[in-house]
């Protein structure tokens, strides 16, 4: 046998062993990286970017947000604003008594959740600071035509469907990778 | 008195090929297998594994709600395929994989259903037969996918058959024997297989691995690139029959393993009698090895990546072949010295 083919088997054989040798120390000695995810969830930050509505008292319907939108999620809907102050679908508005103050015609902004990058370019450009943020990001819906929400559905912030789960915070740990910690 | 003694013949038979070492013990040991592969594979590679169907367990009963998911499922019959071929194929797949089982004793005192005195010959043929509906099924399906999965299936059938031959042709030169029954006897009075001639073990392994599609040879199911390989157009039930015939041959060689070289149902003697000892012992000791042994080969899962198919081929032709003739050979000189 050539000295390079005896290298060859022996690199083999070798590297096979060490193969089986370390999988089975992992079996013996899991070293888990996953959240266990339902059970236990992510504290996370004060500014994490998630799901966000509009406050309907302060918006002046500007559309620059909808301007400002890199993927197009937002959508001015046209509403009218009734003499107590509030916004009310156009119809609505419309079929009021006559000899009333005229309604004033508005728009307000809807967002397309199958859309949205969370990249909140729309608080940073917002003239009065009507948008208003939340820390829920693990929303799933089941049509398509959920990811469009009307605008009184989008008015309600979702609700957090892991509040009642273990928070836990990451740290980096010299031997495991990630460890998580129960959060403070 | 004659009729009844026929008829309780007939209904052991029936419960051996049926419960205790056959179907139902065969699919429950598949079960089991099946979710502690997932099991072992999630803990190496630093996951949870199934865990969401019966939580409090570890998700012990995913395999079986898959099983009830692939019963209840749509079933689609392509519009290309050969319909015949492609509903009939499985089904003897699954047969062809359960038949070697009628031919491996599990205990001394075992009546077959066949008497005959040539089991090792017979359940190493049966094995080989399976490959030919893995062919069909291949060609029924009008897929290009199951079609690149049925042709690697034939040239790793060819190159590893033969080591696979050699390596039990090496235990029957050292045994002097066709049959089970006298070959653990020999292994009780001398030596377990596996120390009399650990090449012929090695290459059964190997051959076992390959030809059941465990991982470092998953090539004709190689889903990063044949989708699912040879069941592609497959779904429901079907589709559960061709997924569960891999680990039924699987069962089948680790029990022959188990008996060519863990040396069968070694610590109870041939000789014991009674009915714990000579009917029931033998055989949960055989199936635990056979057990131990099939764990060994999924574990292996989490460890290896896949060869290529031309790599898989060339190392059947060019090492394990002759590490095949080598076993022969130590077989040959063993039996020469002793």
């Amino acid at each position: 046998m050539k000295d390079k083919e005896k290298r060859k088997l022996r690199g083999d054989v070798e590297g096979n062993a060490r193969a089986l040798a370390t999988g089975f120390k992992y079996l013996v000695e899991p070293n888990r990286m996953t959240l266990d995810y339902p059970v236990e969830s992510m504290k996370l930050a004060p500014n994490y970017r998630g799901f966000f509505t509009v406050d309907d008292k302060k918006c002046i319907g500007c559309s620059m947000c909808e301007m400002v939108c890199p993927p197009e999620a937002i959508t001015m809907i046209p509403r009218v604003v009734s003499p107590t102050g509030e916004t009310l679908p156009v119809q609505e508005g419309a079929s009021q008594e006559a000899g009333a103050k005229p309604a004033k015609k508005t728009k307000r902004p809807v967002v397309n959740w199958g859309r949205c990058i969370y990249c909140y370019f729309c608080f940073d450009i917002c003239p009065v600071d009507a948008f208003v943020r939340s820390n829920v990001h693990d929303l799933a819906y089941y049509n398509d035509a959920d990811y469009r929400p009307s605008y009184e559905g989008y008015l309600k912030l979702p609700e957090d469907p892991v509040k009642k789960s273990k928070k836990v915070v990451p740290r980096p740990d010299m031997k495991r990778g990630i460890k998580y910690e129960p959060a403070p | 008195m004659g009729i009844l003694l026929l008829i309780i013949w007939l209904i052991q038979d029936l419960l051996y090929l049926i419960v205790f070492p056959g179907l139902v013990v065969a699919m429950v040991l598949v079960i089991l297998l099946i979710y502690l592969e997932r099991k072992i594979a999630a803990k190496v590679q630093m996951r949870y594994g199934p865990l969401y169907v019966s939580r409090k367990v570890g998700g012990a009963l995913q395999s079986v709600s898959d099983l009830l998911r692939f019963s209840f499922q749509e079933f689609i019959l392509p519009i290309g395929s050969d319909s015949i071929a492609f509903l009939m194929a499985p089904g003897f797949m699954f047969a062809f994989a359960m038949m070697p089982l009628i031919f491996i004793p599990v205990g001394p005192y075992y009546s077959y259903l066949f008497p005959s005195t040539l089991t090792i010959l017979f359940s190493v043929a049966l094995i080989t037969i399976t490959p030919i509906y893995a062919i069909i099924v291949g060609w029924a399906s009008d897929n290009k996918f199951s079609f690149i999965g049925s042709l690697r299936e034939a040239f790793l059938v060819i190159s590893y058959e033969i080591p696979l031959l050699l390596s039990v042709i090496a235990m029957v030169i050292v045994y002097r024997t066709l049959n089970y029954i006298p070959a653990v006897a020999f292994q009780e009075t001398h030596l377990p297989g596996i120390i009399l001639n650990p090449i012929a073990a090695l290459v059964f392994i190997i051959v076992a691995i390959r030809s059941t599609g465990r991982f470092p040879f998953d090539i004709t199911e190689a889903d990063s690139e044949l989708i699912m390989g040879l069941y592609t157009e497959y779904s429901a039930l079907f589709f559960g029959i061709g997924m569960a015939t891999p680990y039924i041959e699987l069962y089948a060689l680790s029990l022959i393993f188990s008996l060519l070289f863990l040396g069968g149902w070694w610590p109870v003697s041939i000789h014991a009698t009674g009915l714990l000892a000579g009917l029931f012992l033998p055989g949960i000791i055989v199936i635990i090895k056979a057990f131990i042994v099939m764990m060994v080969l999924v574990f292996l899962r989490a460890v290896y990546p896949r060869y290529r198919v031309d790599q898989a081929v060339r190392s059947g032709w060019e090492r394990i072949i002759y590490l095949g003739i080598i076993a022969v050979i130590i077989s040959i000189l063993e039996v020469i010295i002793i």
